[in-house]
């Protein structure tokens, strides 16, 4: 039998970055060692949509579609709903047959770890192929050291037989230590008691005894990505890894993006395969305590977007974070049941038109009478749309002025683009107008700017995220 | 089918009234309809009620046509509420015409109503968005006044058309409103005001968008049967058009025209076997400057893409070729949603029958209202006629 293998990494952060310096201004002091500057999630974004920015890329880097994915796992400490099986949402995201087997895990920054191992376990699958999405935007009290460093990032990780990267070997290690970094049911906020040495301890013997039941010799390792709630800790495990500051500085995120939770030690192997590295060692570390070490070697492809683009004040980071801002008003908004916007889901999440079976025109959405020849007995043949398109009419929407159900968005991230967008058929000259946000990354849209589609938090409604498709200016792209 | 004839019009002051509620407005309108039938009428001979009403505001959305007609003296008849957000009076109109054609009724009363001033800032934004395309468009965060700055930006892009010229249509409308003591906002401002207001959607900004108002309209329909009984200058319902389009704007064939008000004009003009060049003076839905330039085009003042000079050059003012909104309009006289359509009407019959004081169009004869819901998922046009020598 043939060992499951790495075939691709795709990874990403928000475009948001906030410095430390911000923080100093504020609070006089930055709690939050080695990170100079850190990645803020924006308002539509969370988990479950970086995690499909990263698998995107895993996907297309690695040369496979979602239809290719039989086994999908999504690793989280931040899942943006705490009971619901996100992955079906993923899934539907990225075009995953509803055969998939799925597996969520979270409860420690190790969740990320803990599924590829579950995924090296259960693979290979013949031609199809297993998806890790590891996703985490973390967040504590705004004078806290959890929250000075809370960053934002994703990783995928495409699993298949043939890949270029092999685990060596890989190991688990736990040993109790309760207190360290903890988040109490019905809280959105990471805390810790702060017992400096304790949680040093902690830290060192857990990854320690991990690292210290690997077979293979760490000699050789090109370079370490270790668990960076900080940009201090991880050197100073460097005794109980067996490797030097120099291999984990070689895999270090934490000082640009902050703490990326589980996707930590995943970002940081997506930038050493980017700097060439050829043999890598992982070492995951999860409060309770508990960790992972593994052991990879090849030269594995990566497809990432993890520059910054737009410096925030401390005072936008914090209606970023919701700690100054306005929920949904009283009154309500819009009013779309969920049973309603599932039967449009496809729609929403991968911009499925319909072809008219009377006159082949295209329709967005495919519902009711044909747009074209209005012809009311048709049935619509679904096309999946590339996501390319053009703006043809377009708006900002000024501060305040947003409805009910946008006032959350507005609140957090300011005045936004409205827009009649023109998209792309599968080929040709045929378009199919839809109407859509424009994320425009400060950039000014006319009629004319070419868009592409992500997907991205719509709203919430009676405590149920809606996830759907936006457009981006595509200059904006990473 | 026989015609139906305007015999009286009425409506209350357009603004913000916090002690009045729906059902005084509309009993208000009622009041005013009915004294202004040259020859008098008893609420005895008015045998049909149609309310226009979108319902802002919740209030009383089952039954509100019945609710309304009882607090107004009106009891017993058929009545019923019509809503098409913005053009709901305008339809309510209408209807009235269409039951006095039809022989169902001799009188009806065609208006509307609407309290939009009373609630809270987090309410009004809910209402003032119902009427966008709900599933898709509003589901990009649009507003009312989003979709008509998406339609301006299209036709800036497209057309030789500035900010500034939205802001012409302010100050016109503006300097008519200031002559019409029923004007929510009846005073005049200044180029320099309308073009350096805030945005509010841009490219539209404060001046590009009219009020929210409270307000009631009706209007008095009589067939030809019963018509000389209530006065001795009748004025004629020569056309009635009326049409829908798509909801959504993303749905349509066009963002720089609003097809069902194209539509509904021609109907109205074949009906009256006239020409645009006919009209004496027009009652426009001016919710957005950009919906004023769009309307020259849709109902054939002027070719596509010259509203603008047309503006500019002063044909729509009240003492150009073509008066455009003597009243004031929606920017200035106010626009209570549900009261507009019938407003307009009103309107029209005070300028047909020559009782429009200051803003008096010279030898008005034949006017047009044009009535249009949301961004233009309705429209309603009509041609009113005085009949000069009967």
């Amino acid at each position: 039998m043939t060992d499951a293998q790495i075939a691709a990494i795709g990874a990403y952060t928000p475009r948001l970055r906030i410095v430390a310096e911000e923080f100093e201004d504020a609070w006089g002091s930055f709690d939050a060692a080695g990170v100079e500057q850190k990645a803020v999630p924006e308002a539509d974004e969370d988990a479950l949509t970086m995690g499909a920015e990263a698998a995107e890329r895993a996907l297309d880097v690695a040369g496979y579609s979602g239809a290719d994915v039989c086994h999908l796992a999504f690793a989280t400490t931040s899942p943006p709903m705490a009971e619901e099986d996100l992955t079906a949402r993923l899934a539907n995201v990225l075009g995953v047959p509803d055969s998939v087997t799925t597996r969520t895990m979270t409860g420690s920054t190790r969740a990320g770890t803990q599924a590829l191992d579950a995924a090296l376990d259960a693979g290979p699958w013949g031609d199809k192929i297993g998806l890790v999405i590891v996703s985490d935007c973390p967040k504590g009290a705004p004078d806290s050291d959890v929250e000075h460093a809370a960053g934002a990032g994703s990783a995928a990780l495409v699993v298949d037989g043939d890949g270029p990267g092999t685990v060596l070997d890989r190991t688990s290690h736990v040993d109790t230590y309760p207190g360290t970094r903890f988040r109490t049911g019905g809280d959105d906020r990471t805390t810790g008691l702060g017992v400096t040495q304790y949680d040093r301890e902690a830290f060192t013997a857990t990854l320690g005894g991990a690292v210290d039941a690997l077979d293979d010799s760490l000699e050789a390792v090109d370079a370490a990505a270790v668990q960076s709630p900080d940009g201090k800790l991880p050197y100073r495990a460097t005794a109980a890894l067996g490797v030097d500051a120099e291999t984990i500085a070689a895999a270090e995120t934490v000082s640009s993006l902050g703490d990326t939770g589980a996707a930590s030690v995943f970002i940081g192997a997506a930038t050493a395969f980017i700097e060439g590295a050829e043999r890598l060692l992982l070492a995951a570390y999860g409060s309770g305590a508990g960790a992972n070490a593994m052991l990879l070697e090849g030269t594995v492809p990566v497809e990432s977007a993890l520059d910054g683009e737009t410096e925030l004040s401390y005072a936008e980071y914090l209606r970023r974070r919701g700690e100054i801002t306005s929920d949904e008003p009283e009154g309500g908004g819009a009013y779309v049941s969920v049973p309603s916007w599932r039967r449009t889901i496809d729609q929403r999440h991968r911009l499925v038109a319909g072809r008219c079976s009377a006159c082949g025109a295209l329709n967005f959405p495919p519902d009711g009478a044909c747009q074209q020849c209005t012809e009311r007995s048709v049935t619509f043949e679904p096309v999946e749309l590339p996501g390319t398109g053009t703006v043809e009419a377009v708006t900002t929407i000024a501060q305040g002025g947003a409805p009910p159900e946008f006032v959350e968005q507005q609140s957090k991230s300011g005045p936004f683009v409205s827009a009649v967008v023109a998209l792309d058929g599968p080929e040709g000259t045929e378009t199919v107008s839809v109407a859509s946000q424009v994320l425009n990354g400060d950039r000014k849209v006319d009629i004319g700017t070419a868009v592409d589609a992500t997907v991205r938090r719509i709203y919430s409604q009676e405590g149920v995220i809606r996830y759907g498709f936006k457009m981006q200016v595509s200059e904006t792209r990473r | 089918m026989r015609d139906a004839y305007i015999i009286g019009a009425g409506q209350t002051p357009f603004g913000a009234m916090p002690d009045e509620s729906y059902r005084s407005l509309f009993t208000s309108a009622v009041a005013a309809a009915v004294s202004s039938v040259p020859n008098g009428i008893d609420d005895d001979e008015i045998d049909e009620a149609v309310v226009g009403s979108l319902g802002v505001g919740g209030r009383q959305l089952g039954l509100s046509g019945p609710a309304a007609t009882e607090h107004a003296g009106l009891h017993g008849i058929p009545s019923s509420r019509i809503e098409n957000a913005c053009a709901a009076s305008g339809y309510a109109v209408r209807q009235a015409v269409q039951a006095v054609k039809s022989g169902m009724a001799d009188v009806a009363i065609g208006g509307g109503v609407e309290s939009m001033t009373d609630m809270s800032s987090d309410v009004t934004k809910y209402w003032l968005g119902v009427s966008g395309e709900t599933e898709w468009e509003r589901l990009t965060g649009t507003t009312f006044s989003g979709v008509y700055a998406q339609m301006a930006s299209a036709y800036m892009d497209r057309y030789d058309a500035t900010t500034e010229h939205l802001s012409m249509v302010a100050v016109k409308n503006h300097a008519n409103g200031a002559k019409n003591p029923k004007a929510h906002l009846g005073f005049e401002c200044s180029l320099e005001d309308a073009v350096n207001a805030p945005v509010v959607a841009d490219p539209l900004n404060l001046y590009h968008c009219c009020p929210t108002s409270d307000g009631g309209a009706a209007v008095l329909v009589a067939s030809e049967d019963v018509v000389d009984q209530y006065t001795d200058d009748p004025i004629r319902v020569a056309g009635v058009g009326a049409a829908s389009e798509r909801v959504g704007l993303f749905q349509r064939d066009t963002y720089t025209a609003i097809p069902s008000s194209e539509s509904a004009a021609k109907s109205a003009y074949s009906q009256a076997g006239i020409d645009p060049d006919d009209l004496d003076f027009a009652e426009v839905h001016d919710c957005f400057a950009i919906a004023e330039l769009l309307a020259y085009e849709d109902l054939g003042f002027c070719d596509r893409g010259n509203a603008p000079s047309m503006l500019a050059d002063g044909k729509t003012e009240l003492d150009g070729e073509i008066p455009v909104n003597a009243s004031g309009g929606l920017k200035s006289k106010g626009h209570p949603i549900g009261a507009t359509g019938a407003g307009q009407v009103t309107e029209a019959f005070k300028q047909l029958s020559g009782k429009a004081g200051e803003r008096q169009v010279e030898d008005a004869t034949l006017g047009l209202t044009h009535n249009v819901g949301g961004s233009g998922g309705g429209a309603v046009v009509h041609v009113l006629e005085r009949e000069v020598a009967r």
